[in-house]
């Protein structure tokens, strides 16, 4: 086990490392930021200076290695646009993020694990039926668009949740059903399908003959092994939160770092776009290891196996 | 000097009546109280006075900065911190000479004095700290007559200085020595009507009423003011709806109807600082815009009110070269009428009886409300006159780096480009007209973002640059104005966006214009 542990942070490490070359390279292919930082009658000599000032008139590998050393120590420079430590921006607005993030995906497994698991045990009838209904009509509906319709519904008319902002559990809901809503449909089918393959096979049939109780056998017997597709992709769904928050971040001014990143992609705002897809990776390949390592408490013959 | 005893008398009473004066009127004001939150669309990205580039930058120094010139509810210029200025000729070489205020005071409790003005001017022109360092290229020094009388000598004359509300902005020298650049735009001080307290970026930013302000009539009577940053619109619109915000800036243009008739809510529409205008690719060889009759043909093929009803739902304000008010403003220039026939006979006479193709640039980031469907608008109206658009959607990015002149390599701008130029409020063409009208000069800083090459009026936009005397400026961009409209130079003037912003009627509030065009909380408080 530690020696796959230890494999999976090595490669960890290098996704990450990789991610870095990527993100560095793509973002000076955007364009040049100092025509965006100065007024748009600067002459060229200005524009000059501030290039050589920010290090940018180097050859791109140069550039790279001083951005990859200060970056080991947590410096990523300071932001173009918001003359601040790109880190600290990005670190303000992480938590935001991960908490919108997590309460998506929290949503959008609450909804998705019963009606999966109801749909596959009463296959065919009215409750499959309104599941599968359910599901879809979050995965037709854009995001932004729920947002504002909420916040029309539950904020406008009914004065029941706030519009905007964050700090409360009531400034959550809404984002959080905006973001998590999308993806309740492809989660329910696969809970569904995984579900009906357990319930057909043999242990079920002979825990029912056996006189278990039924919905033992669902939830204990049946469920945790049908759980295993969903967990391998919890890490996907988390990181699409992660990329799909921006959206959600901008209706209902949630202070998050994707509407942050987004921002400075435009801004090309290098420093703050590094420091946030880094960040962003490296969330990512840690939830991608902490999936791996549940295989084997959802299953010890994965452990054993291993 | 000899002092009579009247003499000294009659100073006494004066000084005496000046005081109680001072006294009473300082009484008079009642100290600001409640809470308020407002919203904005946007923010800004500094709360550093030298480090802004764009209008949006100003929302929020405008708050706590101020300068020595600015312009009144009525767009008309106004002395600010400056008590008096004029230009004089020393030496046959052109100088300001200023007088401040006394008894202005920073946020600090610093006095605010000539000598924090030559700092301000030395951080202008630092290009390490500045984004307006090429401002002050024709600053030859700067001279401190006394703590409230200073002079600036310039090398040459800079009519900018004269349009640009005299460039400088009041910063505490011995606060920003003592906490250095960090601490300062981290914890700004200037002598504005609002002390910072606190920032959230994409968040919020905090204020609190100065009450040490000099302005004892023109001032905030609200205590607390916490300025929300909402961009996405609908969400603007029902925060204020639900209450959760009392004023709003930018509400989009479709639901501007509706708030005006929304009881208990007042509404002010304003017109921006920005000029809207479709420029062409002039400079490139053997391109059919070297011709005037094609440029003609483009103007005549536009039915730019059309656009400004239906698209823009009339929150624009029709200009031709220059705003209403706006210095050099000519009422004699008419808009180009919308003629098809005409701009098709235009096409014909220029050799072009079928039209052409061409490429059109379009932005597609919403730096003004609606600018993308404008220019698709403004594109389907030329490809029906027979210029048949290839539209290309830029983000501003993009679009910036297409327009600008002097890159090495492509892409070059080589058709139509929906392009815009502040010009401020009230306005003033002279930078804007050295940036996209003047022709390009590699190197110079002149027509950075221009395609057009004529020398008369490149001749007539130096002048104007140099010139400082506000009478004989108004006369060189009256004549700049209408060699340009004949020409269809420096691209097709179309609208001035207007801007409305609503609040509830328990604010007590007037819009001032500038900075950030009428984003100014120079006077706002709630109702007693």
């Amino acid at each position: 086990m530690i020696r796959f542990m230890l494999r999976r942070i090595g490669l960890g490490g290098v996704s990450i490392v990789g991610a870095s070359i990527v993100i560095f390279v793509i973002s000076r292919l955007t364009g040049d930021p100092i025509v965006l930082l100065l007024p748009v009658d600067a002459p060229p000599a200005v524009i000059e200076e501030m290039r050589r000032t920010m290090g940018l008139d180097l050859p791109l590998w140069r550039q790279y290695l001083i951005f990859a050393q200060h970056a080991i120590l947590g410096d990523f420079g300071n932001s173009y646009r918001w003359q601040t430590p790109a880190l600290d921006l990005v670190l303000q607005r992480l938590p935001a993020t991960i908490l919108l993030a997590c309460a998506g995906l929290l949503f959008s497994i609450s909804l998705a694990v019963p009606l999966g698991i109801l749909s596959a045990v009463y296959r065919g009838s009215w409750i499959d039926t309104f599941g599968k209904g359910f599901a879809m009509l979050g995965q037709s509906m854009p995001g932004f668009w729920v947002g504002l319709l909420m916040i029309l519904v539950f904020s406008v008319h009914l004065g029941w949740l706030p519009a905007f902002g964050h700090g409360t559990a009531k400034h959550l809901v809404m984002p959080a059903i905006a973001l998590g809503w999308y993806p309740v449909a492809a989660q329910t089918r696969i809970v569904r399908s995984a579900m009906l393959d357990v319930l057909d096979s043999d242990y079920i049939r002979m825990g029912r003959s056996l006189g278990t109780p039924e919905w033992l056998l669902v939830c204990k017997y049946a469920f945790r092994n049908a759980a295993i597709p969903l967990v391998t992709m919890l890490g996907v769904y988390f990181a699409a939160m992660l990329g799909g928050a921006f959206v959600v971040e901008v209706v209902f001014a949630w202070p998050g770092l994707g509407r942050t990143v987004v921002e400075a992609v435009f801004a090309r705002d290098f420093p703050v776009v590094q420091a946030g897809v880094l960040l962003t990776s490296v969330l990512f390949v840690t939830a991608n290891l902490l999936v791996d390592l549940s295989y084997g408490v959802i299953d010890p013959r994965i452990r054993h196996a291993d | 000097m000899k002092m009579t005893r009247k003499t000294i008398i009659y100073s006494t009473l004066a000084a005496v009546l000046s005081f109680l004066t001072c006294l009473s009127s300082a009484q008079s004001v009642k100290p600001a109280t409640g809470d308020l939150t407002i919203a904005f669309a946007a923010e800004a990205t500094t709360l550093d006075p030298v480090k802004y580039s764009a209008g949006v930058d100003t929302y929020f120094i405008g708050q706590m900065f101020e300068q020595l010139v600015r312009p009144d509810p009525s767009q008309k210029r106004i002395n600010w911190l400056a008590e008096s200025w004029n230009v004089v000729e020393s030496n046959g070489k052109a100088v300001i000479d200023v007088r401040i205020r006394k008894g202005v005071k920073f946020h600090n409790g610093d006095p605010l004095t000539s000598r924090d003005f030559e700092f301000s001017q030395k951080r202008l022109a630092d290009a390490k700290q500045s984004r307006w360092s090429h401002l002050q290229a024709s600053v030859e020094r700067f001279e401190v007559i006394d703590d409230h009388h200073f002079k600036i000598h310039f090398k040459e004359g800079d009519g900018s200085y004269i349009a640009d509300n005299l460039h400088l902005w009041a910063m505490p020298k011995a606060y920003f020595e003592k906490v250095g650049e960090e601490g300062f735009a981290k914890s700004p001080v200037g002598t504005g009507p609002w002390k910072f307290v606190s920032r959230s970026i994409k968040e919020e930013l905090k204020l609190e009423a100065f009450d040490d302000y000099w302005n004892k009539t023109i001032r905030p009577t609200v205590k607390n003011l916490t300025i929300k940053v909402i961009p996405e619109d609908l969400t603007r619109v029902a925060a204020f709806k639900t209450g959760a915000v009392d004023w709003i800036d930018a509400v989009p243009p479709a639901m501007i109807a509706e708030f005006k008739k929304l009881p208990g809510v007042k509404t002010a529409t304003v017109v921006s600082g920005n000029n809207l205008f479709i420029d062409f690719a002039e400079h490139v060889p053997n391109s059919p815009w070297q011709d005037v009759r094609v440029r003609l043909a483009a103007a005549h093929a536009v039915d730019v009110d059309a656009i400004v009803k239906a698209v823009l739902f009339d929150q624009g304000e029709r200009y031709v070269q220059v705003g209403k008010g706006g210095v050099g403003y000519d009422p004699s220039l008419k808009p180009y009428p919308y003629d098809l026939n005409k701009a098709r006979d235009l096409l014909r006479q220029a050799g072009y009886p079928r039209g052409f193709d061409t490429n059109c640039y379009n932005l597609t980031t919403p730096r003004e409300p609606n600018v993308k469907e404008m220019g698709e608008a403004v594109f389907a109206y030329l490809t029906a006159a027979g210029i048949r658009c290839k539209v290309q959607g830029l983000e501003y990015g993009a679009w910036i780096n297409l327009g600008r002149r002097g890159r090495n390599g492509p892409p070059e701008m080589d058709g139509v480009i929906s392009w815009m130029w502040g010009q401020g409020v009230p306005g003033d063409p002279g930078t804007p007209w050295a940036g996209h009208l003047h022709s390009f000069v590699a190197g110079k800083g002149w027509g950075s973002y221009s395609y057009a090459n004529d020398p008369e009026l490149d001749g007539m936009i130096e002048e104007a640059k140099r010139t400082m005397e506000p009478s004989k400026r108004e006369l060189i961009l009256q004549r700049i104005g209408k060699l340009k409209h004949e020409r269809v130079l420096g691209g097709l003037t179309t609208y001035r966006p207007l801007v409305t912003i609503a609040w509830r009627d328990k604010v007590d509030y007037t819009p001032w214009p500038w900075p950030g065009f009428w984003r100014n909380l120079q006077q706002i408080g709630l109702k007693q």
